[in-house]
């Protein structure tokens, strides 16, 4: 990747250009107020390193700006880190610090658990010790950086429901085909597994409020002179009923035929859809709704009783929404973020249980115990779930 | 004060070597007028990075971390391109050297010295800002002590001191080896300051791969010793060194110097007319 070696007046200042305008905005937006610690601790925190000992002057101090003010009281060189809870995030560190000398770091931290560690002669793990940042109630403004946390998770997003509604699209193809051409066989093995990704983003496709009756209405929620089309149309041919009339051929491509154009329609419009955090949010909370009103309850798929499919497939779009809003959350509220990530993986744990082959057991498999206890999940991760746009976005 | 002025030492030969190198490249090729703006890069980064500091230290706003990794990253990764463009305009002027086409080659590098002020200005602000804070640092303790700041100083001098040794030892090289004996230098310390910017990048979160080592030496080669510090201070060699700096480093040194040697023998430095010529107007 070398510069070409011509010396053009023009590539030189682009080049001074791209450099100061690389520069100055991170100076900009990484400023942050000298102003030392708010709280009740007043003044920086203070740190003594020596060879074996890294003394800090307290253990715990409220959310907001820190400032460490590290003394090197030994004979080597040493550094001093602020970390994660994991001991691997790094939140701030200062270098160089030689004997005799005190040098600040300002770290702006919300509240949670860290770790701090002093490094004699700059190498190894360092000599660590816990450290508790306290809830303050003043919340750091929203700066560039967190702005662009958001961005990027919404961005991931987007990302993702254009995968699904690919996968989508052929999906729903190869079972039109086949539920066409009466192959009820075929139809019936694709039909879990293509709805999945229609489930999986659902928030976005039901924010157009005309395709989602076309694509997913169920017979029970059908408005009166409504046309009944779409999955749950096949789903009660596909698994029919005592006393059913099978649908004619005719019928039959006439679903498929508007299953695939309404799914065509669905993947054009999804691609201007604009996504923003509040929506990830609030979409990740519609999603696990629908998991508690309607897979919970085995209405969702009637007749095939593959509502785990749908179950699963609606906590896979609440998780991916909610890991693309985590980094923006853990700067706000790391806490949630942990909770969250609990929740989830208990919910998914307990799922798992019921997994079967590629799929799961049918709905009517799970005994009254299992049903309940899938619930009281979705019901705990619900109540987190409930904050995270506001943790985000106010 | 032996810590003190090794980060000096440190600190001042990261900053030297490629200044050190440009100025004896002027001089090589009859530019010593030009160095000058080599000096106005230099002063105009301590001016800055001094500025810097101490509005950082006494202002009222100070630097997030991630802002301080991210500038000094960046920077590197900006001085890392200009020092390679310099390289290779090097070894294309050098081609022509008494060559028909000298005057017009004259005229684009003077043209093209304002990069030198660029690029000396980059070598030493890259590291300047992290040395001001130091200084400041030490500056502050000496109302208990003045060691600190003395070793830290005389740190700095000594770099500026082995500065010029190696500023009159290239100086006596014969020409031949010289330019391409700077190229590969260049390019080497160039591929320590790329790996090092990564490294700060890494520090900040931008990069991944912070704790995924491709090798620790620090047993063997500990960063507060003085081996440590020379090989720090000239090749940004780091003890413990991730993947991602490793392969960068890889990535940029191998076929950089790849291509630089080819150009260099395609056109031996001491070039007649006739493969100057084919050489300028045939470069890739
Ligand atoms: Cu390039």
């Amino acid at each position: 990747m070398f510069l070409p070696a011509s010396s053009s007046p023009k590539l030189r200042r682009t080049l001074a250009v791209i450099g100061a305008a690389a520069a100055v905005p991170l100076v900009l937006a990484g400023c942050t107020d000298n102003t030392k610690t708010t709280g009740a601790t007043d003044g920086p925190i203070q740190v003594s390193s020596t060879a074996n000992e890294c003394k800090v002057s307290t253990g715990t101090a409220p959310s907001g700006n820190l400032t460490f003010a590290v003394k090197n009281e030994g004979t080597e060189v040493t550094e001093f880190y602020l970390l994660a809870e994991d001991g691997l995030r790094i939140l701030g560190e200062v270098e160089n610090i030689g004997p005799g000398i005190t040098r600040n770091l300002v770290v702006t931290a919300p509240a949670g658990k860290y770790n701090t560690a002093c490094k004699p002669g700059m190498q190894g793990e360092g000599i660590r010790a816990s450290f508790e940042v306290t809830e303050s109630g003043t919340k750091p403004s929203v700066d560039a950086d967190f702005q662009k946390l958001l961005d990027n998770g919404s961005q991931q997003y987007a990302a993702y429901v254009k995968d699904q509604t690919e996968q989508l699209i052929v999906g729903t193809k190869a079972f039109a085909e086949a539920f066409a051409a009466g192959d009820a066989g075929k139809a019936r093995d694709l039909y879990a597994s293509t709805r999945m990704h229609w489930e999986r983003i659902e928030p976005v496709a039901e924010s157009f409020g005309d395709l989602d009756p076309k694509l997913d209405a169920r017979e029970a929620d059908l408005e009166p002179g409504q046309e009944w089309t779409g999955w749950h149309r096949a789903e009660k041919d596909l698994f029919p009923p005592a006393e059913y009339t099978a649908m004619t051929p005719a019928e039959r491509t006439a679903i498929s035929t508007q299953l695939v154009a309404d799914t065509e329609d669905l993947v054009t419009r999804t691609r201007t859809v604009e996504l923003t955090p509040d929506k990830l949010g609030n979409g990740a909370k519609e999603l696990l709704d629908e998991v508690a009103t309607g897979k919970v309850t085995g209405e969702e798929e009637i007749w095939s009783h593959t509502d785990l499919w749908d179950f699963q497939a609606n906590v896979d779009g609440a998780r991916i929404a909610f890991e693309n809003l985590r980094p923006a959350l853990e700067q706000k509220d790391a806490e949630l973020a942990q909770s969250l990530d609990e929740k989830f993986t208990a919910l998914q744990t307990e799922l798992k249980k019921h997994a079967k082959g590629d799929g799961f057991v049918y709905y009517n498999e799970l005994s009254q115990e299992q049903v309940q206890q899938l619930a009281a999940l979705v019901d705990s991760l619900g109540e987190p779930l409930s904050k995270l746009t506001a943790a985000v976005v106010l | 004060m032996t810590a003190n002025y090794l980060i000096g030492l440190r600190e001042g030969l990261e900053a030297s070597l490629i200044v050190v190198l440009l100025m004896a490249y002027l001089i090589k090729t009859g530019r010593r007028h030009l160095i000058p703006r080599v000096w106005m890069g230099v002063a105009l980064a301590i001016a800055i990075s001094l500025g810097f500091g101490a509005l950082l230290t006494f202002g009222p706003r100070g630097l997030t971390f991630e802002a301080q990794e991210a500038i000094g990253g960046g920077l590197s990764i900006v001085a890392v391109a200009l020092v390679t463009w310099m390289v290779f305009w090097m070894a294309r002027t050098a081609r022509s050297l008494g060559g028909e086409l000298r005057s017009q080659v004259d005229k684009a590098a003077d043209g093209a010295a304002w990069g030198l002020v660029v690029v000396a200005a980059l070598a030493v602000g890259r590291e300047g800002l992290e040395t001001a804070l130091f200084i400041w640092a030490a500056a502050q303790a000496t109302g208990e002590t003045t060691l600190p700041l003395l070793g830290a100083l005389l740190g700095l001098l000594t770099a500026a001191g082995l500065g010029y040794l190696l500023h009159r030892g290239v100086l006596k090289v014969n020409l031949g080896r010289f330019f391409t004996w700077t190229g590969v230098g260049l390019i080497i310390i160039a591929g320590g300051v790329l790996a090092y910017g990564i490294h700060d990048l890494q520090e900040a979160g931008i990069l991944p791969g912070l704790n995924n080592l491709a090798f620790d030496v620090s047993a063997a080669i500990p960063p507060s010793s003085w081996y440590g510090t020379l090989l720090k201070g000239t090749l940004n060699f780091s003890p413990a060194t991730t993947w991602l700096e490793a392969a960068a480093w890889l990535l940029y040194v191998i076929p950089v110097l790849f291509l630089y040697i080819r150009a260099n023998r395609s056109a031996p430095p001491q070039a007649s007319r006739k493969t100057s010529t084919t050489a300028v107007t045939a470069h890739p």
